[in-house]
């Protein structure tokens, strides 16, 4: 599945990158982490207040540092 | 598995309360006489000397302003869970002029913001069907009223301080709202802007229940976060609090922002607008600011140039505005905030 990250690069935001690749490694499995940085992608996915995440392009998280157990709980969903 | 005891479960749903609050009220209690034997017996330093009276501020503001941001942050944090940047924009949408901009100045008060949000937020509302002027509204009330700073002014220096800069700062975001609705700058947004506002929207997030343990969980992590992140701005206003404290003579500080001078309040907001110190921090600078007879206008003013105008919020803007627009918008919010300092120093 593709996790996209969205923030413009604030410590929350990296935070949260950092916890989706731990979610990712423990789960094992094909799943890929995406950075996104650029505002116009944010807004086109209906980001509203950054840190974000996005599970294959539907929002799951804003506004907030989802945890590693968050992010894990997401994938096996 | 093993059912958790029903005592643990009291601990975890919001019982450790009951024995955390009487161990902060202990500490703060106590604080003053520790840092007077502190600086004066321990160290073994003179009262009323530069070097004995800055020490002591040091010693006593520290855990004062840490013990108070941690109760203040852990309530406002607390309240935050009830409102997101979701349920402002949908009470905004289509709002007309006035109410509208009346509205998104008091939802800046609580709303939680940081200004890495600014630009998905700005989109957002105005792609949801916030008029500008509004959406101005509630990025001028969302920094500047710093639901923190709030919170730390009442315990520090009561309900009248603190009203004063929650009612000025409202005035402010309101009418600087209406009048840059009034301008109709629409098309000074960057064009990427403009072609965001009209493409077609995704789907929408679901906004998650939550429990009042989870809310409590939250308001702990935000303390645990809010305050390790600060706490060097905080060390740092102590220091330059304590440094006014200890050297600056009285009659020096009265005259450079005292309200007889009539260049304070302009002198106050220039040095405060590329401080870029946490609301937090610069809470110690305000009180031995006061403490040494500035105007309380011109203090408040300085302290909502730091919060409200900052220039990495600026900065980031800039992706968003084209340059008249964003000089517009710090042009009229500077305004305001030398009206409201100006006025402060004539009637109080």
């Amino acid at each position: 599945m593709l996790i996209e990250v969205f923030g413009p690069g604030c410590m929350k935001c990296q935070t949260l990158e950092k916890h989706a690749k731990e979610a990712v490694a423990q789960t094992g499995g094909s799943h890929q982490v995406l950075k996104v940085s650029d505002y116009a992608a944010m807004v086109a996915r209906g980001v509203l207040s950054t840190p974000a995440l996005a599970l294959d392009g539907q929002l799951k998280f804003q506004g907030k540092v989802a945890s590693v157990d968050d992010i894990v709980a997401l994938l096996k969903a | 598995m093993r059912e958790t005891p029903a005592p643990w479960r009291f601990i975890q749903g919001g019982g450790w309360l009951l024995l955390a609050l009487p161990l902060w009220v202990a500490l703060y209690v106590l604080n003053h006489a520790v840092s007077e034997w502190l600086a004066f017996q321990v160290l073994g330093l003179t009262p009323k000397t530069h070097l004995g009276e800055a020490v002591a501020f040091l010693l006593y503001d520290t855990p004062k302003v840490l013990l108070l941001l941690s109760l203040v942050v852990f309530i406002v944090t607390f309240l935050q869970t009830f409102v997101s940047p979701t349920m402002v924009r949908d009470a905004l949408a289509k709002r007309r002029a006035g109410l509208g901009n009346a509205l998104a100045s008091l939802f800046g008060i609580i709303t939680p913001f940081c200004s890495c949000s600014a630009v998905p937020l700005f989109i957002g509302f105005l792609r949801a069907g916030v008029p500008l002027g509004v959406t101005f509204s509630f990025l001028v009330a969302a920094p500047m009223i710093n639901e923190v700073a709030l919170g730390m002014l009442f315990a520090m220096f009561g309900w009248r301080i603190a009203l004063l800069y929650a009612g000025t700062g409202v005035a402010i975001a309101f009418t600087s709202g209406l009048i840059l609705g009034r301008l109709r700058m629409e098309h000074h947004l960057e064009g990427w802007v403009q072609d965001a506002l009209i493409a077609p929207a995704l789907g929408e997030l679901e906004e998650e229940r939550m429990t009042f343990p989870d809310r409590l969980t939250l308001a702990v992590q935000g303390v645990q976060e809010i305050v390790g992140k600060v706490w060097p701005y905080i060390l740092a206003g102590i220091a330059v609090g304590a440094f006014i404290h200890g050297y600056i003579p009285e009659a020096f500080m009265a005259g450079l922002l005292g309200k007889q001078n009539w260049y304070s309040v302009p002198l106050a907001v220039l040095i405060g607008i590329p401080l870029y110190a946490n609301a937090a921090g610069v809470m110690p600078i305000v009180e031995a600011l006061l403490g040494k007879g500035a105007a309380l206008g011109s203090t408040l003013a300085f302290m909502m140039a730091v919060i409200g105008l900052s220039l990495p919020e600026t900065i980031i803007l800039r992706k968003v505005m084209r340059p008249r627009l964003i000089a517009t918008f710090v042009g009229v919010v500077a305004l305001g905030i030398l009206l409201v300092g100006y006025l402060f120093n004539a009637i109080l």
